[in-house]
């Protein structure tokens, strides 16, 4: 996995089906629950698309607000495996 | 004893001997002792015989017990855990000595059992956990054993706050013991901190299935679930951040004067809002069943329902301000438990500052696992359905956790319903939502009327938890609105 294809996956899922507005130009370090543009409740599906399309199991604990807010937090979870 | 004026300037002059005088180096090891100590004394008595002691052991073994289960692959019982299961076996018999000092000098709550037969029963409890546990884990897998100890904790749980089964048990016991049955009653049973505890000891399991949790030793672990400032109502700590709390005590100025201000600040704070605040309205100025009974007039019941909306705020945050102070003395910094829950206008936002600590944990052990479960369903469930089970499933829990009692389940559909509604309502609107940003006045305005509704929602649902019968509940909520 490297880094650019991890973060332009994430970026097109998050934008396509959390924020549900593909022509959204999201920014790396944009708050994203944050800033409105999903809820916390979405956590939960980022968490089952990052284990069906990584590989990675997020442990429920981690997926909260303060460590899930923006693409380049969400990006390096998932890179940390 | 509870965390009362009293009980705070004890603990205050203990804070100042642990941190003027105590070796830095031992000061995990007094928290580890204190805590162990505190929970006796802050047990309130029982009618129970020794029941009011063998609770608190209750809780010392079975934290024990889930620290050996839910140990680190790898990880082998240290000098250190042994001295520490040594010393905390010294605790519980050198109290038991209080049996043989007069009542007005005792620390327990009253009489304990014979030390020589305590030291047996507890070598005997040790052993036949140690033989089920060796059974077991040839039995099950390690992820299966560890969940079928979270099953189990729920059972005693349920068994434990369920008014029917609670009895059944204070029956059993009274027999036991030789007392009169037919005075089993709930109270006889009030095993203090066990929902914080048990809510805390499944975090350590779930985590331990998870591999999030970090190696813990014997005195990190039953410091944890025990610390005393938290020990009667919270808030529930995360281990990993209690852990680096404690490893960072020897390190810890003693007596660094903007942590004791804050400390003192806080325990202030929590003091007049407990005592003075929500004591005050509780002199007739909250809802309770007398006067419910006693009122007809909507007006009036609506004074008394602020009133107890108020009452229930200023009582737990004033506490939950006492308990973070009083760890701040220690050198431990205990989570927040509330954001200005009443000024919030959304219910979700209501639910991410109120009772914090626990809403975070029935989402880490609760929403979050249940609504992965459905999400990787085929077929997949439509959205609104996964919404709706998770959000109720999850306050049903937040709900039982205070009682297993048809209020408290109406109660927790109550705020699951609204979250589901609310979330299906924020999905619509988000984009006329920021819209709103542009129109300062509307958006003051709109702010205006959704803190209204919130409020009004949030304090409607307290007349369930003000009351424990349910047709009674249901009656002042009609006469609220002349019905």
């Amino acid at each position: 996995m490297d880094e650019a294809s991890v973060r332009a996956d994430l970026r097109a899922y998050i934008t396509r089906e959390l924020i549900r507005d593909e022509g959204y130009g999201l920014k790396d370090d944009e708050g994203i629950i944050s800033g409105g543009l999903m809820d916390s409740f979405a956590l939960a599906e980022l968490g089952v698309y990052v284990e069906q399309a990584f590989g990675v199991y997020i442990p429920d604990p981690d997926l909260t607000v303060a460590k899930m807010d923006t693409l380049n937090q969400i990006v390096a979870r998932v890179l940390r495996g | 004893m509870t965390l009362d004026l009293r009980a705070v300037l004890i603990i205050t002059a203990a804070a100042l001997v642990y941190a003027a005088l105590l070796p830095a180096r031992w000061r995990g090891w007094a928290l580890f002792l204190g805590s162990a100590a505190a929970i006796y004394l802050l047990q309130p008595p029982l009618a129970i015989r020794f029941s009011d002691f063998l609770l608190p052991t209750a809780t010392l073994v079975l934290a024990t017990g889930l620290w050996w289960a839910t140990r680190a692959p790898g990880q082998t019982f240290t000098r250190e855990d042994g001295l520490a299961l040594l010393l905390l076996a010294g605790v519980i018999l050198a109290l038991s000595l209080m049996r043989f000092v007069d009542a007005p000098y005792r620390l327990t709550p009253s009489r304990p059992p014979d030390p020589l037969m305590l030291a047996a029963g507890l070598l005997v409890v040790g052993l036949v956990l140690a033989g089920g546990w060796q059974v077991a884990r040839r039995l099950l897998p390690a992820k299966g054993l560890l969940a079928l100890l979270i099953v189990l904790l729920v059972a005693v749980f349920i068994i434990w706050k369920a008014d029917a089964l609670a009895v059944a048990v204070s029956a059993a016991w009274r027999g036991a013991t030789g007392q009169d049955m037919s005075l089993a009653s709930m109270s006889d049973l009030n095993w203090l901190g066990f929902s914080y505890v048990a809510f805390r000891l499944i975090h350590l399991l779930r985590d331990r299935m998870s591999g999030l949790l970090p190696a813990l030793t014997l005195r990190e672990h039953i410091t944890y679930v025990i610390f005393f400032p938290s020990f009667i109502a919270g808030p529930i700590d995360r281990a990993e951040r209690f852990a680096d709390d404690l490893r960072a005590l020897p390190a810890l100025a003693g007596l660094d004067a903007p942590r004791w201000i804050e400390a003192a600040t806080r325990i202030t704070a929590g003091l007049v809002k407990k005592f003075v605040i929500a004591d005050g309205l509780a002199q007739g100025m909250a809802l309770n069943s007398v006067n419910a009974a006693q009122t007809d007039s909507p007006l009036w019941l609506w004074l008394l329902l602020y009133g107890y909306a108020l009452r229930l705020f200023f009582d737990f945050s004033g506490y939950t301000d006492i308990a973070i102070g009083l760890g701040l003395l220690f050198g431990v910094r205990l989570p927040e438990n509330f954001n200005r829950p009443y000024l919030k206008t959304s219910i979700t936002a209501f639910w991410q500052s109120w009772h914090i600590t626990l809403s975070n944990w029935a989402r880490f052990y609760v929403f979050s696992p249940l609504s992965r479960w459905l999400l990787m369903r085929q077929p997949r469930p439509s959205p609104a359905l996964i919404v709706l089970t998770t959000q109720t499933a999850t306050m049903l829990v937040i709900g039982l956790w205070h009682g297993v009692t048809l209020n408290f389940v109406i109660w927790g559909v109550w705020h699951g319903l609204a979250l589901f509604v609310h979330k299906q309502w924020s999905d619509r609107t988000r984009a006329w939502y920021r819209r709103l940003n542009e129109t300062p006045r509307r958006k003051h305005l709109w702010t205006a009327a959704t803190w209204f509704v919130t409020f009004h929602y949030v304090v409607l649902g307290w007349v369930w938890f003000a009351l424990p019968d349910a047709g009674q509940a249901a009656r002042v909520l009609l006469r609220l609105f002349g019905l």
